[in-house]
């Protein structure tokens, strides 16, 4: 497994789960369908306030778990993670993060 | 399907747990449209009446369950489960709860001591006895179970297996249902949606009943922040250093996200809707019929035979008031009699009325029993307006005699059990308790418990303990926290000049920013249960199947509910309240037949002592009762007080609601003929003729509408109860408007009264609570004129007032009252009076343990120091800090002539000397008393040549060992700075002019923000200086000038202008503040030789 953290670019079905990503100038797709969960963040290390209201993205994060390949290799399949670092409520604007790769 | 019903909620009653209120929840949960909520909190019942009364209020179901450790037969852990309360079933389900978690709970009192490291738990075969084969409780298995934790590691066998011995344990149908929760965490983790999967096959393949919850801790995901706060504050652990929450999934997510997440976890809609349908089914059955269930509402009070009765209540209780006739008016005259029999037919006629006889004979028992004990007692509150109370023995004060209304404590207009308090001696109040639990039984009696909530300085060192601030940088900013609630921190920072330097930090430091939303968001959420400090629970023999119960500190059984929560449960509570002032006069009454031989009965002395009056009017009011603050000692220079009356006005208008309706000043204008007394109508006289015109009391508003409605007094006090709430006031000013027309009175008679009323609002007391403190105030102070010595005795070895102990010390001085120094030979563990004085108390003795005093005390007296070693066995430490503090003093003196020499004299630092060289013997004495240590049992030789410690010194040693000053005042070290700087004494500022420019000096002995009428912030500060205490006042400008010190420093230098506030009344209007020692520094570089004095 390697830990990273780069940009992607992600494209979303209707119910808002990832169909396929870019990466380093590769085109992946989603093969298996992905599992969400949510991971938390150390607010105390990073946030700037807490306060009432802030809403939890300063405490959690949303992760797909998601095994794709890239299309012109559909057989190399390999497991991804990748954040959704904005909240799961504005999806439109989501940036997206490429976690982990389990190699 | 619509709905949803959360069946595994924890409610902001979980200590450090969960961050909701329940009634909160309720709301959100009616707003959204589903008819049922469960709360299930941890380890207790703690929020489940708040619950059932929020869903009663909102029409939605209430379901009560508890969060519980399950553990193994050996005590180890197996599961926290949720366990729920069956409903509708006569209360089966309910008793059985509550016997759950007091059995969880009772595991951690072994032989009456609290054991905190006994986790609160319960064995699974005791959980499955209880519920047994007749039901009444469901038993979720959970992830955070045996086979919730196999399903995640585990061989796939053993999961199976775990739960199949569940099923084995728990016989009834419906006992245990497999909890399936996903919080959406990591793939493979514990609350995973993997996790929830497993456990839905296996319980599918074991043919266990499932229900889907979301093992709820808060509202809203926002709340999830506060959550780990919380989770620091429990694990007494930074965040970081622990295994927090996984995410922010744990809230109280509405249907439709319920639903969805039952599809992700069974993957298929048939199975989800299965799912969700048996959760139904089980809420269903756990749906509670508060009234037959938990007998909501219905009065519970000792049985007649626990009382000793027998026949009718009333009868009994008929006989008891009219005996007592006999006894309170043995000198009164026909008219009075007849007054009194008339009254006491009304006060009974109500009170059979209500049905509250047993209630009435239950205190009056306790009463008795406490009066048995030969403890002092005195009823509180307005139980002291009632007859009835007074000739049950219940209450001291005569109601008629001061003119107090029994309407205002009971009338038939409402039905809630009323309260009565009783104070009693604090140091004897567990000894009350314990008699309590002995007469009625422990199945009929309990403690009642209390939850503290998070204040501003609470919130924020939880806070900064989360943050991993150091511990002093959180006593700094602890100690500029001052009257403002912490849910406004921020908004304080930029107004309270002494947060200042917080404010910078907030600005600089990104975890100072983090400090203050936190603090914001821990503010009045509950912390911690503990004992209520006086309410004792008293019912029938079912109490213990209503009412779960933990092992308090003092080892007897706490209910898990609180004050609260006793109408609601329709649960007697009963105030035995610990007051200090009470055990003081009590050792001052003791003290006085142990050196006088004179019996006194403190509740028997005349009532107008002139010589008491006069010593209250001098204002030196220290260690007495209610009138001791600095305000009350100014309130006194102007009032004057005369008589009884006079106290229970004064205290009653030293209160919030008076000073905020500004009562005082025309009352004290009339009464010192400033201005002439308005009563707006003649028939207004006789009511308002004790207060000069002004309406102060409860008791005058009733008196009023009684007068001028003609409604009956009962009617009067639903009335006045009504004016606090804008709404129904608008009625009561239309029966007033009407009635007093109609009886004739002016429209300008009534437009002014009326608005009286209006503006009365929550301002007025009740005249019975006045009365009730003004008499320990009277006693009091009636002991201070009489008996100074003993009082003060009582005063040091009690404790009971607002100011330090060497205060009263001074106050002693100024009295004429020696204290006299510690002696191993004859001071104890008390105060006690001696021919020349008080002597000083060993306790007082910093780090010298119980069991050491308490062999001092058994070994009295000692002839020499080696003999003192030798049988008390001192710790090192002890044995100095006594020698430093001239407890052997006594065994120096002359020294015999054979060894005198040429030193005489056997000085402290002879002894210290002596002590020294026993310290330095490395054994210790052996325990058995008569070894044969030759040693010690040659003729003590104390060394010599070693000098008399200095005053100074002394005060030093004193203060450190003792925080006591009692040699002489610690500010007498300063005396030269202060006299060149000219300094005034608190003594002499009374012969002051007005306005004149002061420096004052001395020791802090309060400080306080009381609310002011214009919502501005002012602080008093009163010194000690040993001549008496000054009080001075700081405003905005002044606050600002020294806003650094004015809540820090200890020893202060203050500047202003002396304020006349009456005929001995003079405060000094604060300019400007200083610390005493800092100055010292400055003043001593240019005079090296005091440098040394004031080192300590």
């Amino acid at each position: 497994m390697r830990r990273m953290d780069e940009n992607v670019s992600v494209s979303i079905n209707r119910t808002g789960e990832p169909v396929g990503f870019l990466w380093r100038n590769s085109t992946y797709r989603v093969r298996t369908k992905p599992i969400r969960w949510f991971a938390r963040r150390d607010w105390w290390l990073e946030a700037a306030r807490v306060q009432r209201g802030v809403g939890a993205s300063v405490l959690e994060v949303e992760v797909w778990r998601m095994v794709a390949s890239k299309a012109e290799e559909p057989g190399q399949k390999t497991q991804f993670e990748i954040l959704n670092t904005a909240t799961s409520t504005d999806g439109a604007k989501a940036i997206w993060r490429l976690v982990k790769v389990y190699d | 399907m619509n709905g949803f019903t959360h069946l595994h909620v924890a409610s902001a009653f979980s200590g450090h747990y969960g961050v909701t209120r329940p009634e909160t929840m309720a709301e959100a949960v009616a707003a959204s449209g589903s008819n049922a909520l469960a709360i299930t909190d941890r380890d207790g019942l703690y929020g489940s009446v708040k619950h059932i009364g929020a869903c009663l209020k909102l029409g939605v179901s209430p379901i009560v369950g508890v969060d519980l450790a399950i553990l193994n037969e050996d005590g180890s852990f197996l599961a926290r489960s949720a366990i729920l309360s069956h409903g509708h079933d006569h209360g089966v389900g309910w008793a059985k709860l509550c016997e759950i978690v007091s059995v969880a709970h009772a595991s951690r009192a072994k032989s009456g001591q609290l054991r905190k490291e006994n986790q609160i738990g319960i064995k699974r075969s005791q959980l499955a006895k209880i519920i047994g084969e007749a039901g009444g409780c469901t038993v979720l298995i959970g992830p955070d179970s045996d086979v919730g934790r196999a399903v995640l590691a585990g061989p796939k066998q053993l999961a199976a297996s775990l739960l199949a011995a569940w099923r084995e344990a728990f016989k009834s149908p419906g006992a245990i249902g497999v909890e399936i929760v996903s919080h959406l965490t990591e793939p493979g983790t514990a609350y995973s949606t993997e996790q929830a999967q497993r456990m839905l096959s296996l319980a599918d393949a074991l043919s266990i009943p499932t229900v889907l919850t979301n093992s709820v801790r808060y509202l809203e995901p926002d709340d999830a922040l506060t959550a780990d706060v919380l989770d620091s504050a429990r694990h007494l652990e930074p965040l970081g250093l622990f295994t927090p929450q996984p995410n922010a999934q744990a809230w109280l997510k509405p249907a439709l996200a319920m639903q969805a997440l039952a599809i992700e976890i069974c993957g298929e809609a048939s199975r989800a809707l299965q799912l969700l349908e048996t959760t139904e089914r089980l809420a269903d059955r756990c749906r509670l019929d508060p009234v037959s269930d938990c007998a909501w509402g219905k009065p519970k009070t000792p049985e007649k035979s626990a009382l000793g009765i027998d026949g009718n209540p009333f009868e009994v209780l008929w006989q008891k008031a009219h005996a007592g006739i006999d006894y309170y008016y043995r000198s009164a005259n026909a008219a009075l009699l007849s007054q009194v029999h008339h009254r006491l037919g009304q006060e009974l006629i109500t009170i059979n009325k209500l049905g509250f006889s047993t209630y009435f004979l239950t205190v009056a028992d306790v009463a008795q029993m406490i009066r048995d004990m030969k403890i002092r007692s005195q009823a509180r509150g307005s139980g002291a307006g009632s007859l009835t109370n007074y000739l049950l023995g219940i209450s001291g004060v005569d109601p008629i005699e001061h003119d107090l209304l029994f309407e205002r404590f009971l009338s038939t207009e409402r039905s809630t059990l009323p309260d009565i308090d009783i104070d009693v001696e604090s140091a004897r109040r567990h000894d009350i308790y314990r008699a309590i639990f002995k007469r009625y039984g422990s199945n009929r009696v309990t403690l009642l418990s209390m939850q503290s909530t998070y204040r501003g300085r609470g919130a924020m060192r939880d806070s900064g303990m989360a943050l991993g601030l150091e511990d002093d940088q959180i006593d700094d900013i602890a100690k500029n926290m001052w009257r403002f609630s912490a849910r406004s921190f921020r908004g304080a920072l930029g107004t309270k000049p002494e947060l200042s330097a917080l404010a910078t930090a907030v600005e600089e430091d990104r975890r100072m920013n983090l400090l203050v939303d936190i603090t914001e968001r821990l503010d009045r959420l509950p912390r911690h249960i503990s004992m209520h400090p006086c309410g004792v629970i008293l019912g029938d023999s079912t109490l213990l199947q209503r009412t779960s119960v933990e092992p308090s500190g003092l080892g007897l059984p706490m209910s898990q509910f609180d004050k609260d929560d006793m109408d609601p449960m329709g649960l007697l509570k009963l105030d035995v309240l610990g007051v200090r002032m009470q055990s003081a006069m009590a050792y001052a009454v003791r003290e006085i037949s142990r050196v006088r031989g004179e019996k006194l009965d403190l509740d028997n002395i005349p009532r107008d002592d002139p010589e008491t009056f006069k010593t209250i009017r001098t204002t030196n009011t220290l260690g007495i009762f209610q009138i001791e603050s600095p305000g009350q000692r100014e309130l006194t220079g102007k009032h004057q007080p005369t008589e009884f009356n006079d106290l229970t006005i004064q205290i009653s208008l030293f209160r919030p609601g008076p000073m905020k309706g500004n009562m005082i000043a025309p009352y004290l204008d009339g009464r010192h003929g400033f201005a002439k007394a308005d009563f707006i109508h003649e028939d207004l006289v006789p009511i308002l003729k004790e207060t000069w015109g002004v309406v102060i009391f409860h008791e005058h508003v009733l008196r009023i509408l009684n007068v001028m409605t003609g409604c009956t007094l009962a009617k009067a006090d639903e009335m006045r109860r009504s004016l606090e709430n804008p709404r129904v006031a608008q009625t009561v000013k239309q029966f007033f408007h009407e009635k007093t027309r109609e009886r004739g009175y002016s429209e300008a008679v009534i437009a002014r009264v009326w608005e009286i009323l209006e503006g009365f609002g929550s301002f007025g007391f009740c005249k019975a609570h006045g009365a009730a403190f003004a008499l320990p105030t009277y006693q009091s102070a009636w002991l201070k004129t009489h008996f100074p010595t003993e009082f003060l005795a009582g005063l040091f070895t009690h404790d009971p007032g607002m100011y330090p102990k060497r205060l009263l010390m001074a106050e002693a001085r100024r009295l004429g009252v020696k204290v006299l120094p510690l002696d191993v030979n004859k001071s104890s563990d008390e105060y006690l009076v001696e021919p020349e004085g008080i002597r000083l108390a060993l306790t007082e003795v910093q780090g010298v343990s119980e069991n050491e005093v308490a062999r001092i005390i058994e070994e009295q007296p000692f002839k020499d120091i080696a003999d003192f070693y030798l049988r008390v066995k001192p710790t090192r430490r002890t044995l100095e800090r006594l020698a430093l503090l001239g407890a052997f003093d006594s065994f120096g003196g002359k020294r015999r002539s054979d060894e005198a020499g040429d030193d005489p004299e056997i000085t402290r630092g002879d002894i210290i000397a002596r002590v020294r060289q026993l310290n330095a013997i490395k054994t210790r004495p052996a325990s058995e008393a008569n070894q044969p240590t030759l040693d010690f049992q040659v003729l003590e030789r104390l060394p010599t040549g070693n000098v008399e410690p200095t005053l100074t010194e002394k005060v030093s040693a004193e203060l450190s060992l003792m925080k006591l000053d009692v040699s002489e005042h610690v500010i007498e070290l300063y005396r030269p700075m202060l006299e060149e700087m000219g300094v005034v004494n608190a003594n002499e500022l009374v012969g002051l002019r007005n306005k004149s420019d002061v420096l004052i000096a001395g020791v802090r002995v309060a400080t306080q923000t009381p609310p002011m009428r214009s919502g501005k912030r002012v602080v008093f500060i009163s010194l000690d200086d040993g001549t008496g205490c000054s009080d001075s006042t700081f405003f905005d400008e002044a606050q600002a000038r020294c806003s650094h010190i004015l809540f820090n420093n200890r020893l202060l230098l203050i500047s202003g202008k002396t304020r006349r506030t009456g005929v001995r009344g003079v405060s000094i209007m604060a300019e400007n503040a200083w610390d005493l020692r800092e100055m010292w520094e400055q003043w001593t570089k240019a005079r090296p030789q005091f440098r040394e004095r004031a080192a300590g």
